[in-house]
This record gives C-alpha cells, sequence and structure tokens, in this order.
C-alpha cells in the first residue's frame, strides 16, 4: 500500500473516529424544542425546508454544469496545443460554436429570465438594459 | 500491507496541516479581535495559543443535536465530506523540489476536483458555487497553456526564471477574487453572512460536526491558498530568482559563478518560501 492509498483511507477514518468519539462522551438528552429547526424567537413552521423552487434556478444550474463540463473537455487541448496546430484550434472553435449557439438559443428563448414577485414602481423604461436575465 | 514509512509520511503530512489549521484560526481571532480594539482569545496557553485546541476538545465533549426535520444520515455525512475532501487536497501539494507525498501527471486535475468538492452548504452556497467555480477552471485553463503540462511540480519548476505573477497579473487578480468566493470569505460570505442570517448552513451542526464545519473551512482556505502561491507565487522557489541573482552578480561585479552557485543553491528552493506566501497570502484572507 502506498502511501497516497494510505492517505486516502486515513482522512474517512480520522473523521469517523472523531465523530465516534463525539458520539461516545457527551450527553445526550434531547427534546422537542431543541431537536425543532432553529428559528429566532418563535416556534419554527414545519416543511420549510425542502420547499419547491422555481425551474429557472435549475435551467442556471444545468447551464453551470454544462459550461464546467466544457472547460474540462478543453483541458486536454490545452496540454496538446503545443503539438496539436492549427487542426486542433480549428476542431476546438468548431465546439465552442456550437455550445455558444446553443446558448445563444436559450438566451433568445428567454429561458433564464428569472420571474421576480417584486414590482418596481419607478420608470420601467430605464431597466431595459437590465431586463436581459432580470425581469 | 501497510509499510511504516507509509504511516509516517501521511502523518506528517496530515498532523501539520491541522496544527496549521488550529493557528489561523487563532491569528483570525487574534486580527479580528485588535480590529475591534478587543484583546481576543488570551487564557489559554502562552497569547492564547492554545485556544483552539481547548475549543475543539470542548466541542467533542458536548451535546449534538440532531434536528427533527433533517435528514440523518446526510446532516451528519454532508459536514465529514466537506472534512474530507478539504484534506485530501493536501496530497498533491509539493512542498520542496523532492519533497511531495505524490506525484500525479493530473495532479492539476486531481487539486481541482478536490477543491471543488470541498464547498457544501445549501442554496446560497450552491449559486456562489455556480457562479466562481468556472473562473477558477478558466484561469488554470491558461496557466496550463503555459506550461503545457497537468503535473503540479512542473507548473512549479516552470516558474524558476519569473513568477507567473508578473506576466499573468490580471488573472491572478480573477483568480484571487474567485478563490476567495470559493471559500465564503468577507466580501463574498453571503453563504454565511453573520450579519443577515446567524451562521448560515452551520446554524443547526453542534459539537463535532460543527468542528468538522470549522476544520473543512479553514483546511480549504489554506489550501486555495497554497494552490494560488504555486500556480502564480512560484510555490517553493525563493522569491527573488536565484539564478537571475547568480547572473547579475556575476555581470556587475565579476563575482566567479561556482563560487556564487555553492552559496545560492540552497536558498534556491525550500519549504520556508511555500510557507511564507502562503502565509501572506492567508493573512489577506482574514
Amino acid at each position: 500500500m502506498t502511501t497516497t492509498t494510505f492517505f486516502l483511507f486515513l482522512i474517512p477514518v480520522l473523521g469517523i473516529i472523531l465523530l465516534l468519539v463525539n458520539l461516545i462522551l457527551s450527553p445526550h438528552n434531547p427534546y422537542q424544542e431543541k431537536d425543532s429547526a432553529f428559528e429566532c424567537g418563535f416556534h419554527s413552521f414545519l416543511g420549510q425546508n425542502r420547499t419547491q423552487f422555481s425551474i429557472s434556478f435549475f435551467i442556471f444550474a444545468l447551464l453551470f454544469l454544462l459550461f464546467d463540463l466544457e472547460i474540462l473537455l478543453v483541458y486536454p487541448y490545452v496540454v496538446s496545443a503545443y503539438t496539436n496546430g492549427i487542426y486542433g484550434l480549428l476542431i476546438m472553435l468548431v465546439f465552442f460554436v456550437i455550445l455558444t449557439l446553443g446558448f445563444v438559443f436559450e438566451l433568445g428563448k428567454n429561458a433564464l429570465k428569472i420571474e421576480s414577485r417584486q414590482v418596481f414602481n419607478f420608470n420601467i423604461k430605464s431597466w431595459n438594459g437590465y431586463s436581459l436575465i432580470y425581469k | 500491507m501497510i509499510s511504516i514509512i507509509s504511516i509516517i509520511e501521511g502523518l506528517l503530512l496530515i498532523v501539520p496541516a491541522l496544527l496549521s489549521v488550529a493557528f489561523v484560526t487563532i491569528a483570525e481571532r487574534k486580527t479580528m479581535a485588535s480590529m475591534q480594539r478587543r484583546l481576543g482569545p488570551n487564557a489559554v496557553g502562552y497569547y492564547g495559543l492554545l485556544q483552539a485546541f481547548a475549543d475543539a476538545l470542548k466541542l467533542l465533549l458536548k451535546e449534538y443535536v440532531a434536528p427533527t426535520q433533517a435528514n440523518i444520515i446526510l446532516f451528519f455525512i454532508g459536514p465529514m465530506i466537506t472534512l474530507i475532501f478539504s484534506l485530501l487536497g493536501y496530497l498533491v501539494v509539493p512542498f520542496d523540489s523532492g519533497i511531495f507525498v505524490s506525484d500525479y501527471s493530473l495532479g492539476m486535475f486531481y487539486m481541482l476536483a478536490v477543491s471543488s468538492l470541498a464547498t457544501y452548504g445549501s442554496l446560497r452556497s450552491t449559486a456562489q458555487l455556480i457562479s466562481y467555480e468556472l473562473i477558477l477552471s478558466s484561469v488554470i485553463i491558461v496557466i496550463i497553456l503555459l506550461t503545457g503540462n497537468l503535473n503540479i511540480i512542473t507548473i512549479v519548476e516552470s516558474q524558476r526564471i519569473v513568477d507567473f505573477l508578473l506576466p499573468l497579473f490580471p488573472l491572478f487578480i480573477i483568480f484571487f477574487i474567485g478563490s476567495i468566493a470559493e471559500t465564503n470569505r468577507a466580501p463574498f460570505d453571503l453563504a454565511e453572512a453573520e450579519s443577515e442570517l446567524v451562521s448560515g448552513f452551520m446554524t443547526e451542526h453542534s459539537a463535532s460536526v460543527f468542528v468538522f464545519f470549522f476544520l473543512a473551512e479553514y483546511a480549504s482556505i489554506i489550501l486555495i491558498c497554497v494552490l494560488n502561491s504555486i500556480l502564480f507565487f512560484g510555490g517553493y522557489l525563493c522569491i527573488i530568482p536565484v539564478e537571475f541573482l547568480i547572473d547579475i552578480l556575476y555581470t556587475l561585479f565579476g563575482i566567479n559563478s561556482s563560487i556564487l552557485q555553492d552559496i545560492f543553491v540552497n536558498f534556491s528552493s525550500s519549504p520556508l518560501n511555500l510557507a511564507f506566501k502562503t502565509a501572506l497570502l492567508i493573512f489577506v484572507f482574514i
């Protein structure tokens, strides 16, 4: 077993030991108020966690995933950029262009607009520049 | 079969890492205290140096509270995952030329994966991760384009003549801001904003689960500072480029370069350089 493998085992074991020490040594006498969700000054509402959220947030997260994977796919090209030459660069550019077209399509379809429940009282016209993403 | 050497190496890596985490917490509390005209921790040990250990021992003996509405397994496993991944990142850090635990040829990938997994939290921190993770990886792309290698030691060694800080200064600013946001520090601390939320996602965690979060947060701060100094400040290399210094002394004063090589070769790389650069960066994070 090399040091690397040992290290990969050592750290989870360290965490489990710390947790077990706490579970064994500490007192444990729960009651309902202590175990309820934390809220300042008043009783907490049940079922506050795991609420639904708007689908546009999920689309934002999906976009992040897409572009993160895109960057990961660029890494192998970057390592071998010196030997690849112009052909590799062209292939990479085609890849980028396809992804960018998809992103532009999504922007054009207004998929990234997050519907705000707030009402703007002032002149809407001045916000036209900002309203591409936030409506 | 575990050889004794690998056990010693693992412990030699992890014990200083945990110790440095402890002292960074004290340093932060002392700095914040002196900014607010307080004393800060000063009772335990000389100058309050042992405060972190006292806190950890106290938290390990505290009662653990598991909220009724929480998913118990995730509630305990989440902080452990955070801690595990922030400590695993120390595996690929080169401390000196020849002093490292593992010399991966894909070390930069490993570091990137581990440092992004170590961020944990609620919707707020996920939003922050989404915004700033791309910046970190795309800045690393440029550095890899310069070095042509994913190996961290190669990245450090290719900065022998000049640190990447000089040619890539705007990228360093971008990377630094991204890393501050990645570790949820002061201007970007909306995941655990202490003035509006109580403590963010850490609020309901107590006892050792809280210790995990605390350790993980500061371990990832140190790790990302180490990453900063490896990528831009030349890691373990000397702050002043020694070969350059030898050349200057030789051309200006005509001193024999072989004697100079004998003198300066010991200074060209040292773990102390990495420690110094990292400490400077951590102080900025505080």
